[in-house]
């Protein structure tokens, strides 16, 4: 028999015998390609990635008047707005980690503030996580808007939190962020209707119950799930607002 | 083989196999990373890890459950089961680094405990669809966690051989787990083709290799039967010098060697990890394991001191050019003459 026939590891020895030794080369640079092809072709699908921004760890100051209700927003004149455009932008207004800013917003309602914190943006549609001390600085008075009413319609989509779909997490939707989405409306984060037209096209509505109030605790079993949602459509400034109560939401 | 327990007992075989180890897993997460943040600018550092880690992860226990089925089929790749733990360590480190994340990610900074939150926040536990796919991670990476921490030889000796075999082979359910939390994860709501088609793969080359090794064992493990007491083993011509035949008699598996003009038969299980004896050589005079090279003396199964292992031996004969055993185990580290092969007499 030829000598190499008869190689033998012994993984103490200082050297491993020469045919062994390139069988095993050989297998460890296919594996090294094989890891690496891998990696290329598992990244590549990685298509869930929405082109929305959290601006983390740039906290800018902005003026406008407080709405907490429904949900914490400021309302920020649009300078450039002309024609049919809104003259107002609304903020969403949120809290540092998986929390609404109900309690930080609501001795400013009504009021002209000045507010420091960062900037989440997705889809023309801004949301602003507060800074984590002296967030908001009165600074007069200001005017509130009147929703405009747009009738009854249906909507099918999915209920997420606006925090993360709009740019703290990226992918914010779908099973995968399920838990985080209940955490952060069970904390306060308003909840939003994303709605997928047959284009790709994504909105989003606010959810809200038939008296304008949060619906937090009650769209929680729903969340993350294909829903269709009959209700009023409302405008406010730039948001869709959606009025039905979460007990007449249809699980799809 | 060692006496005394060190974190590791390095050596130069383990540097090299180490230092490849780690050049695997940084290729693989500077792909993931790299072509990830340039493809998606928009993904934030959070998702790049978490999926980099997880995937890595995952892919590193394919590489690790393919190794012992290819080792079986292609002895020349036995040096990768020999510092096996070492890539289980690794691949368990990127699996917690996966949770870990995950958990702070999904998790910490809400208005529950992190790991009730866990538990009770995502889906129906009655539910196939959408049972909560986390727990099955969970689940994993505890069972990836106790066979991390007992990895070590300290554990093997302590625990015993069949115990701690018993618990390493629980990585399977913990494959198992891991199949099902990708299923039910991340394929379940996105369209990913050719992932789920290397998913799909990767379960089936696993069956695959497991089928044709235990397809060349069966031929081994044909109960052989007693004539008069003696099992034959082969003709003496057919075994190598220095090497063994494999015989499954009386329900026990023995390996047969042939050296220097003898033969010597000794149980097939090794009593460190349970290796087949029978695929190793006599190295140095003594038989050793082809897992980690353990050794045993021919004639009594008994490790050379200082080392204190032994194992079953058996008697063999050599007649008329042909090598019988007796099934009939005798007590580890029983000294038994070996069977001279030019006299063909009985040991």
């Amino acid at each position: 028999m030829k000598q190499d026939q008869d190689e033998f590891y012994v993984g103490y020895q200082p050297k491993a015998p020469a045919g062994i030794a390139g069988a095993v080369r050989g297998t460890v640079v296919l594996l090294l390609l094989l890891g690496a092809v891998a990696a290329f072709l598992i990244v590549r699908e990685q298509k869930d990635i929405a082109a929305a921004l959290f601006e983390f760890g740039v906290v800018r100051e902005f003026e406008g008047v407080i709405a907490a209700k429904p949900y914490p927003m400021l309302r920020v004149a649009r300078p450039d707005a002309a024609g049919d455009a809104e003259a107002f932008s609304r903020y969403l207004l949120v809290a540092p980690f998986k929390f609404g800013a109900d309690p930080i917003v609501a001795p400013f309602d009504g009021k002209k503030v000045s507010l420091k914190g960062t900037l989440i943006y997705r889809d023309n549609k801004t949301m602003i996580e507060l800074a984590a001390e002296d967030a908001l600085r009165e600074i007069g008075g200001g005017v509130g808007d009147k929703p405009v009413s747009f009738g009854e319609v249906t909507l099918k989509g999915e209920i997420v939190d606006s925090k993360c779909f709009l740019g703290v997490m990226n992918p914010g939707e779908l099973k995968t962020h399920k838990a985080c989405a209940v955490r952060c409306i069970s904390g306060g984060i308003p909840p939003v209707l994303v709605v997928r037209d047959g284009e790709g096209t994504v909105k989003t509505f606010l959810l809200v119950d038939r008296n304008q109030g949060q619906v937090n605790q009650a769209v929680l079993p729903m969340v993350a799930e294909p829903v269709a949602v009959t209700g009023e459509l409302v405008r406010l400034d730039d948001w869709w607002m959606l009025k039905a109560d979460p007990e007449s939401y249809k699980l799809l | 083989m060692s006496l005394a327990y060190q974190a590791v007992g390095w050596n130069r075989q383990k540097k090299v196999y180490d230092g490849w180890l780690a050049v695997g897993i940084l290729l693989y997460l500077a792909v993931f990373m790299v072509l990830g943040a340039v493809l998606f600018p928009s993904i934030t550092a959070e998702t790049l890890l978490i999926r980099g880690f997880g995937t890595a992860s995952f892919v590193l226990l394919h590489v690790i459950l393919y190794i012992g089925p290819a080792a079986r089929l292609f002895p020349r790749l036995l040096p990768l089961l020999y510092n096996r733990r070492h890539m289980g360590v690794s691949m368990f480190v990127l699996g917690l680094a996966h949770g870990v994340l995950a958990l702070i990610q999904y998790h910490v900074g809400g208005d529950q405990f992190p790991l009730v939150s866990l538990l009770t926040s995502n889906g129906d536990y009655a539910s196939v669809v959408n049972f909560p796919f986390q727990l099955l991670g969970f689940l994993a990476l505890g069972i990836l966690f106790l066979m991390a921490a007992t990895s070590h030889d300290f554990w093997l000796a302590n625990l015993t051989a069949p115990v701690w075999k018993a618990l390493h082979m629980l990585v399977y359910v913990a494959y198992a787990l891991l199949v099902a939390h990708v299923a039910l994860g991340y394929l379940q709501n996105h369209a990913a083709p050719v992932t789920t088609a290397l998913l799909g793969l990767g379960v089936l080359g696993l069956f695959g290799l497991h089928a044709a090794a235990a397809l060349r064992e069966g031929a081994t493990d044909k109960e052989a039967e007693a004539d008069n007491g003696w099992v034959y083993v082969a003709r003496v011509d057919e075994i190598l010098e220095n090497r063994a035949r494999m015989i499954c008699a009386a329900g026990e598996r023995i390996a047969v060697f042939k050296y220097e003009g003898k033969v010597s038969a000794v149980s097939n299980v090794c009593q460190h990890q349970n290796g087949p004896l029978g695929e190793g050589k006599i190295v140095d005079g003594c038989i050793t394991c082809p897992w980690h090279g353990y050794q045993y003396r021919p004639k009594d199964g008994a490790s050379p001191p200082p080392f204190t292992e032994k194992i079953p031996t058996f008697r063999a004969k050599v007649t008329e050019g042909k090598i019988y055993v007796d099934p009939k185990p005798l007590p580890p580290g029983t000294e038994v003459e070996p069977a001279l092969i030019q006299g063909e007499g009985v040991a």
